[in-house]
C-alpha cells in the first residue's frame, strides 16, 4: 500500500529506474546464457564435427553419442548414487554442525570464543600440502577405500561458519533474550529459535557445500581410485574426459586407435559431461533458492 | 559352417590353455595404469578367459588427475598395487624403490617366452647395476619392422596443395614452403571463402616441439628431442643455438612477413590449433603425425580427403652451406625402457605374475590380446589373418573394446610387435590387406599418382638405432631446472624471432636470444653428453 | 540503526565469576564448539607437521624425517628467481581486480535483484547468471579464446567502429583484466547469492519506514539495503584480503601462453612448473608456507583497520 502512495509521490525514478533495472538484467541474462546455450549445443552435436569449431545456439549435425558414452557406462548409477548419498550426508552434517559452531562463536558472553574463532578463521589460510593431508586421512586414520573418506574430513568449512554467524549477529537479540528469561539453554535456544530463522542463509550455505561436495573428484582418485563402486560420478566423468583427451592423440596410438575417436571427442564429452552434471544441482535449486531470494518475513519481532 | 568349426577351434584352444595352468588358487590383483582408462565391463569376455586360466582377477586404478601427484601420495604411503606402471614418471617408483628386480625371475628355462623376448634389447634396457623393473611396453619388434606411414615427427602439407601442382617431390624447405606460397597466391580462400593459414606452429606446453625440434630434422637425424648428436663421435650439443638453426627460423620470419604465419598461432591452445586444422583451412605444419590423430579423423568423417596430409621428410636445401643432407626421419624402433608394468614391492605373489607375463607373451595369448578369438574377432583365409569390415569397425568402439578386449592390461603390458613366424602382422591395424581395405581411394589415388604404395615410401628406410636409443627418453631430473629454464627461454623467444618486423630486427633478437640462452644450453649439452656416453658404454660392452 | 542493533544489547555479566565457573556455566556452547576445535586441529593443525619440508630436499620415500634438511635453501632459491616475483606480483594484480571489481559487481547484482517486484523475474535472472559457475574453465577459455582471437566478434567490431585490431590474447598488459573480465562474468551471479540472502534479514518495516519519511528508491538503497549488508560485506571483504595470494591457477594456465607468461603466471601456476611437475615437493612446501604467513599477516592487519575504524570484524 505505501509502495503505491509511494508512486505517485516519486514517479520519474519508480517508472524510469525498473525499466532500465530490468533492460540490464535482461542483457545480463544473454551474456551469461549464451555460452550456457551454446555448451548444451555442442554436447548434443556430433564428436568430430564440432572438433571444427563455429556452433552457435543450435547442434550443426545432432548425435546423443556423447551423452551414450557417458550414460552407457554401467558403473554410472553405482557412482551416481554414490554422489548423491555423500552430497546429501555431508550438506546435512556440514549444515547441522557449522551452524551450531557459528551459533556459540556469535555469543559474546563465550570466554571461549576469540580463541576458538581465531583458530578456525586460520585454517583457511593454512594448508600443510597434499601429502601430510594424504597421511593422515589414508594411513593414521585409515580411510582409504571406504565411502566414509567422502564425509568426515568434509564436516566443517570455516567461510561458512563465518557466513552464519555473521547472519546470526544480524538477527535480533531480543528473541534469543527472551527465551533465556524463560529459562531454556543455549542448545534449545538455537535449536528452536535461531537455526528456524537462518533458513535464508542456512540454504545458501547449503547450496555452497552441496555443489562443493557434489563436484569432488580428487578425493575418489587420492583414495578410492582402485575401488570402482565406490566411484563418485565426478570421478567417473573427469575419467571418461580424461580417456578421450588421452586417446584421441596418444603418441602410442596406432592407425587403429586414431580411428577411434570417430564417435566422440573431448570437445563434445566436456560439454555433455558439464550438462550430465549440472543437472541435479539445477533440478534441486529452486528448493534452495526459494528460502534465499524470496526472503522471510522477520517482521514484528523487532524488539 | 566356416565360423561353426572355427567357434569349436577357439573352444579347444581355450581347454588347451587352461590346461596348462595349475589349479592354482584364485587371487584379485591390484593394478594401477599411469593413464586414464576406461574400467572394463564386468562381463568381458577376455578376462573371463584370464580368469579361467590363470585365476587372475584385477582390480584396475586409472590416472584421472596429475601423475607425479598422485605417484607422490603412494610412495608417501607406500600405497603400491601388485602390477604398477608409472606411466611416462615411472623412474619415481624406480628411484623410490617401490618395484622389485626382474632379472631374477626371467631364465631361459623357467621363462623361455620373456626370457626371448628381453634377449635382444637386454643392452638397452638394464640399469647401470644390471636390474630390470620394468618390462618395456612398446618397441620389442619380432622379425620385421612394419612401416606403412610415418607416425613421429615430419614436416605436413595438405594433399590438395601437391595435386595443385601436380604432385612434385617436395624435398627441402625452400621447395615446401615456395610451393605453400604460390598455391596459397593462386588459392587465398577455401570454396566457402575462409582464408587459408599457410603454417601453422602450436607453442602450447609440452606440445612446443612443433616449435623446437625441426632443426635437427632438417639437418637429417631423426627425433633425439633437443639435442645434435654426432653418431661416430658421440659429440652432443644443442642446435637451437647454433648457427644452423638460424635459416630455418629466418625463414619462418620472411613466411610470417608475407602472411603465410598468423600471429595468432603463437598464443593459440591445443584445442583452436585442433578445429583449425579439422576445418580444412591450415596448409601446412610441423607436429607429429598422432598429435593431430583427432583432426586428421575428423577430416575423413567429412570427407575432405583432400585436406588431409601427408608427411614430407625435409631437409637444408643445399645453398644453406650445410652440404647436401640426406633425409633421416624414421628411426629404428626403440623399446619404451622403464614404460609398462612393474611388479611392486608390496605385490605377495611376484612368481605368479612373471608367469602370468610369460603365457601372456605366448603366440597364442599374444593374438587372442592383439586380434580376439578367431571366428569371433578375425577369420583366416589362405593363412592370412583377415577381418570382415563389421569385425574391423568392432576394434574402433570405445564401448566394444571395454567388453571384448583386455586392452587396459595389454597396454601395459610386454607384448610383441612387428611380425608374427608365418607372415601376419602382430598389431591387426598394420596388417597390409587391413591397411589397404581401410585407405580411402582418394588417398589410393594420391599415392598411385606418385606411384608409392604407402604413405612412407615418401621417407627413406628407418635407419639403425642409435647406441643411446633416442636421446630425449634421457630422465633430465638432475638438472629439470635448468632444462626448464633452456625450454622457457625457446617459448618465450623463438616467436618474437618470427614476428620480427625485419631483418635487422631478426638479426638483433636472434643474437640476444643466443646469449640468453647459452648457460642453460650448456648445462644440459655437458649433462646430456655424459648420459649419452654411459649409455653407448652400456650398449657396446 | 539496522540489524546491528543486537550489538548493542548488554551480553550477560560474567565479570565478577571466574574463568572455570564462567567456563563451566557455558557448557552448553561449549558443546556445541569444542568438538569442532579438536576437528580442526586433527584435520587441519595436525598435518603442519608437513611444513618441516619446506626446509628439506623432501623425498616421499623418505618421509620428513628422513629427508636431507637444507635448511633455507628453498627460500633463497625462490627468492632468487625473478619469475617467483613475478608471480607474487601476477597474483596479487589479479586477485586485487577480482576483490574489487568482482565484489562491486555482486553487490551491483543483488541490489538489482533486489529491487525487482516479479518474484517470477527475479528467479529466472537469478538462476541464469549463476549458471556459468557450472561452466568449467576449460570451457570458458575456450569460449574466450575465440570470442578474443585476432578476427574474433571482439576485434570484428572494434574494425567495424573503425578502431584497430587488437591482439588480445598476446599482449602481456591485457592479460590481468582479461582474467578480470571472464572471472566475473562467470562468478557474479554465484557471489551475489550471498548478498541476496543477506538482503531477506533486512526488516521490511524499515523500508516501509524510510518510504513514509518520503525516501526515494535511491535513498532506500543507500539507506537501508547497503547498511543491512554492510557486515556481510565487511567480513568478507576482511576474509578475501586475506585470500589476495589466491589468485588461482587454472585460469592463467589455460588463458596464459609464452607471450605474456611474465605477467600470466601466479605464484601457483609458478610452484606447478618449477616444484610439483618437478617432484620438488619441499620447494612446493616453502612457497604454500610462504603463501600462508603473507596471508595471515594480511588478514590481521585487514582486521585490525576494521576495528580501529570500529566496522565488523571477522576475529
Amino acid at each position: 500500500m505505501t509502495a503505491i502512495a509511494n508512486k505517485r509521490k516519486k514517479p520519474h525514478q519508480d517508472i524510469v529506474f525498473p525499466i532500465v533495472n530490468t533492460c540490464i538484467l535482461v542483457v545480463l541474462m544473454f551474456l551469461t546464457l549464451y555460452p550456457v546455450i551454446n555448451t548444451v549445443a555442442i554436447s548434443f552435436n556430433d564428436g568430430t564435427d564440432a572438433l571444427r569449431g563455429g556452433i552457435g545456439l543450435w547442434p550443426r549435425q545432432f548425435s546423443l553419442k556423447a551423452y551414450q558414452a557417458l550414460l552407457t557406462d554401467e558403473l554410472i548409477w553405482s557412482a551416481f548414487g554414490i554422489s548423491v548419498a555423500r552430497t546429501v550426508i555431508t550438506t546435512v552434517l556440514n549444515v547441522i554442525l557449522t551452524s551450531m559452531l557459528a551459533f556459540a562463536l556469535s555469543r559474546r558472553e563465550y570466554v571461549l570464543r576469540g580463541f576458538i574463532t581465531i583458530t578456525m578463521v586460520l585454517t583457511m589460510y593454512v594448508n600443510a600440502g597434499l601429502i601430510p593431508n594424504y597421511l593422515l586421512i589414508s594411513k593414521t586414520l585409515n580411510l582409504s577405500k571406504t565411502f566414509w573418506v567422502y564425509i568426515i574430513p568434509t564436516m566443517f568449512s570455516c567461510f561458512n561458519m563465518i557466513v552464519i554467524r555473521t547472519y546470526i549477529s544480524g538477527l535480533p537479540e531480543a528473541l534469543a533474550e527472551s527465551a533465556r528469561i524463560d529459562g531454556a539453554g543455549d542448545l534449545r535456544i538455537f535449536w528452536q529459535i535461531i537455526f528456524p530463522l537462518c533458513m535464508p542463509v542456512l540454504a545458501t550455505v547449503a547450496l555452497f557445500v552441496a555443489v562443493g561436495s557434489w563436484n569432488q573428484w580428487f578425493d575418489t582418485q587420492l583414495y578410492n581410485g582402485s575401488k570402482k563402486y565406490l566411484y563418485t560420478l565426478q570421478y567417473l566423468l573427469k575419467m571418461k574426459l580424461a580417456t578421450t583427451n588421452q586417446s584421441a592423440n596418444a603418441a602410442n596410438a596406432t592407425a587403429d586407435a586414431l580411428r577411434t575417436t570417430t564417435a566422440t571427442t573431448p570437445v563434445t564429452i566436456r560439454c555433455a559431461i558439464t550438462v550430465v552434471s549440472a543437472a541435479p544441482i539445477l533440478v534441486v535449486y529452486p528448493f534452495l533458492q526459494r528460502y534465499f531470494v524470496t526472503g522471510m518475513v522477520l517482521g514484528g519481532v523487532k524488539g | 559352417m566356416r565360423k561353426l568349426l572355427a567357434g569349436i577351434l577357439a573352444i579347444l584352444m581355450v581347454l588347451s590353455l587352461c590346461s596348462f595352468a595349475a589349479a592354482e588358487e584364485p587371487i584379485v590383483v591390484t593394478v594401477f595404469r599411469g593413464d586414464p582408462g576406461d574400467q572394463p565391463t564386468s562381463d568381458n569376455r577376455i578376462y573371463k578367459l584370464i580368469e579361467e586360466t590363470f585365476g587372475i582377477k584385477f582390480e584396475i586404478e586409472f590416472l584421472a588427475g596429475d601423475l607425479d601427484e598422485t605417484l607422490g601420495t603412494k610412495i608417501a604411503g607406500e600405497d603400491y598395487p601388485d602390477l604398477f606402471d608409472g606411466g611416462n614418471s615411472a623412474e619415481k617408483l624406480i628411484n623410490a624403490g617401490a618395484l622389485i628386480d626382474l632379472m631374477p625371475y626371467i631364465s631361459e628355462e623357467k621363462t623361455p617366452n620373456l626370457y626371448a623376448h628381453i634377449q635382444p634389447i637386454l643392452t638397452q634396457i638394464l640399469n647401470e647395476d644390471g636390474q630390470l623393473f620394468i618390462i618395456p611396453n612398446y618397441g620389442r619388434n619380432y622379425n620385421a619392422q612394419v612401416q606403412n606411414y610415418c607416425n613421429g615427427p615430419a614436416f605436413f602439407i595438405q594433399k590438395q596443395v601437391l595435386a595443385w601442382d601436380n604432385y612434385p617431390q617436395i624435398k627441402t624447405l625452400d621447395q615446401y614452403f615456395d610451393l605453400l606460397e604460390r598455391y596459397i597466391a593462386a588459392n587465398p580462400t577455401n570454396a566457402d571463402g575462409v582464408p587459408y593459414t599457410g603454417f601453422a606452429i602450436l607453442c602450447e606446453g609440452w606440445r612446443h616441439f612443433c616449435l623446437i625440434n625441426p632443426v635437427q630434422h632438417l639437418m637429417g637425424q631423426p627425433n633425439e628431442g633437443e639435442v645434435y648428436i654426432n653418431r661416430e663421435t658421440y659429440e652432443v650439443e644443442t642446435f637451437i643455438d647454433k648457427d644452423y638453426a638460424r635459416p630455418y627460423y629466418a625463414k619462418l620470419n620472411e613466411m610470417f612477413n608475407k602472411g603465410l604465419i598468423s600471429r595468432d598461432t603463437f598464443v593459440m591452445n591445443y584445442d583452436q590449433y585442433i578445429a583449425a586444422i579439422s576445418s580444412g583451412t591450415v596448409l601446412g605444419m610441423f607436429d607429429q603425425t598422432w598429435d593431430f590423430g583427432s583432426a586428421t579423423a575428423a577430416l575423413e568423417t567429412a570427407g575432405m580427403y583432400e585436406n588431409t596430409y601427408i608427411a614430407l621428410p625435409l631437409v637444408y636445401d643445399e645453398h644453406y652451406g650445410f652440404g647436401v643432407i640426406s633425409e633421416q626421419y624414421l628411426n629404428g624402433a626403440v623399446p619404451n625402457k622403464d614404460r609398462g608394468f612393474g611388479i611392486s614391492v608390496n605385490c605377495e605373489y611376484p612368481e605368479r605374475m612373471v608367469a602370468l607375463f610369460e603365457a601372456l607373451l605366448s603366440d597364442e595369448w599374444q593374438k587372442i590380446l592383439q586380434w580376439g578369438i578367431e571366428g569371433e574377432d578375425y577369420y583366416v583365409e589362405g593363412g592370412r589373418m583377415l577381418m570382415t569390415s563389421e569385425q574391423y569397425h568392432n576394434r574402433q568402439d570405445a564401448t566394444w573394446k571395454r567388453a571384448n578386449t583386455a586392452v587396459t592390461i595389454w597396454e601395459s603390458a610386454p607384448k610383441k610387435q612387428g611380425t608374427m613366424d608365418d607372415g601376419n602382422v602382430w598389431d591387426p591395424s598394420l596388417q597390409p590387406e587391413n591397411y589397404f581395405a581401410l585407405m580411402s581411394e582418394y588417398d589410393q589415388a594420391f599415392l598411385a599418382a606418385y606411384g608409392y604404395k604407402v604413405p612412407a615410401d615418401f621417407f627413406n628406410a628407418p635407419c639403425e638405432i642409435a647406441p643411446w636409443g633416442e636421446a630425449w627418453q634421457i630422465d633430465k631430473a638432475p638438472i629439470q631446472d635448468d632444462y626448464d629454464d633452456f625450454l622457457a627461454i625457446q617459448d618465450e623467444w623463438l616467436p618474437k624471432i618470427i614476428m620480427a618486423a625485419d631483418e635487422d630486427e631478426f638479426d638483433e633478437l636472434w643474437a640476444e636470444f643466443v646469449e640468453l640462452i647459452t648457460p642453460s644450453a650448456e648445462i644440459y649439452a655437458d649433462f646430456m653428453q655424459v648420459e649419452v656416453l654411459k649409455l653407448v658404454e652400456q650398449t657396446l660392452n | 540503526m539496522t540489524g546491528s542493533a543486537g550489538h548493542n544489547v548488554p551480553a550477560i555479566k560474567v565479570k565478577k565469576k571466574g574463568f572455570f565457573r564462567t567456563l563451566w556455566g557455558q557448557k552448553q556452547l561449549m558443546l556445541m564448539s569444542v568438538p569442532m576445535l579438536l576437528y580442526v586441529f586433527l584435520f587441519n593443525y595436525y598435518p603442519m607437521w608437513g611444513w618441516i619440508a619446506s626446509f628439506e630436499d623432501y623425498k616421499p620415500k623418505d618421509g620428513p624425517l628422513g629427508s636431507k634438511w637444507v635448511g633455507l635453501q628453498h627460500f633463497e632459491w625462490l627468492f632468487g628467481r625473478s619469475e617467483f616475483l613475478e608471480g607474487i606480483r601476477n597474483t596479487l594484480a589479479m586477485s586485487l581486480i577480482n576483490l574489487v571489481f568482482g565484489t562491486l559487481a555482486s553487490i551491483l547484482l543483488a541490489i538489482l535483484l533486489n529491487e525487482v517486484r516479479s518474484k517470477l523475474f527475479k528467479r529466472t535472472v537469478q538462476t541464469v547468471t549463476y549458471l556459468p559457475h557450472f561452466l568449467s574453465m576449460v570451457i570458458v577459455v575456450g569460449m574466450a579464446q575465440n570470442i578474443f582471437a585476432s578476427t574474433g566478434p571482439v576485434n570484428q567490431l572494434i574494425k567495424a567502429l573503425g578502431g584497430q585490431e587488437i591482439f588480445w590474447l598476446g599482449e602481456e598488459k591485457l592479460f590481468w583484466w582479461l582474467v578480470g573480465v571472464i572471472n566475473i562474468w562467470k562468478e557474479v551471479g554465484w557471489n551475489s547469492i550471498i548478498y541476496i540472502s543477506t538482503m531477506t534479514s533486512i526488516d521490511p518495516t524499515l523500508y516501509e519506514a524510510a518510504s513514509i519519511d518520503g525516501a526515494g528508491r535511491f535513498q532506500r538503497i543507500m539507506n537501508v539495503t547497503l547498511p543491512g549488508i554492510k557486515s556481510t560485506f565487511m567480513v568478507l571483504l576482511i576474509m578475501n584480503i586475506g585470500h589476495l595470494m589466491e589468485a588461482g591457477f587454472e585460469i592463467q594456465y589455460l588463458m596464459g601462453n609464452s607471450q605474456v607468461e611474465h605477467y600470466s603466471r601466479t605464484i601457483d601456476v609458478f610452484v606447478l612448473e618449477y616444484g610439483i611437475s618437478n617432484n620438488n615437493f619441499g620447494r612446493a612446501t616453502a612457497a604454500g608456507m610462504f603463501k600462508s604467513i603473507v596471508a595471515i599477516i594480511l588478514l590481521f592487519s585487514a582486521n585490525w583497520v576494521a576495528k580501529k575504524l570500529d566496522e565488523d570484524t571477522l576475529i
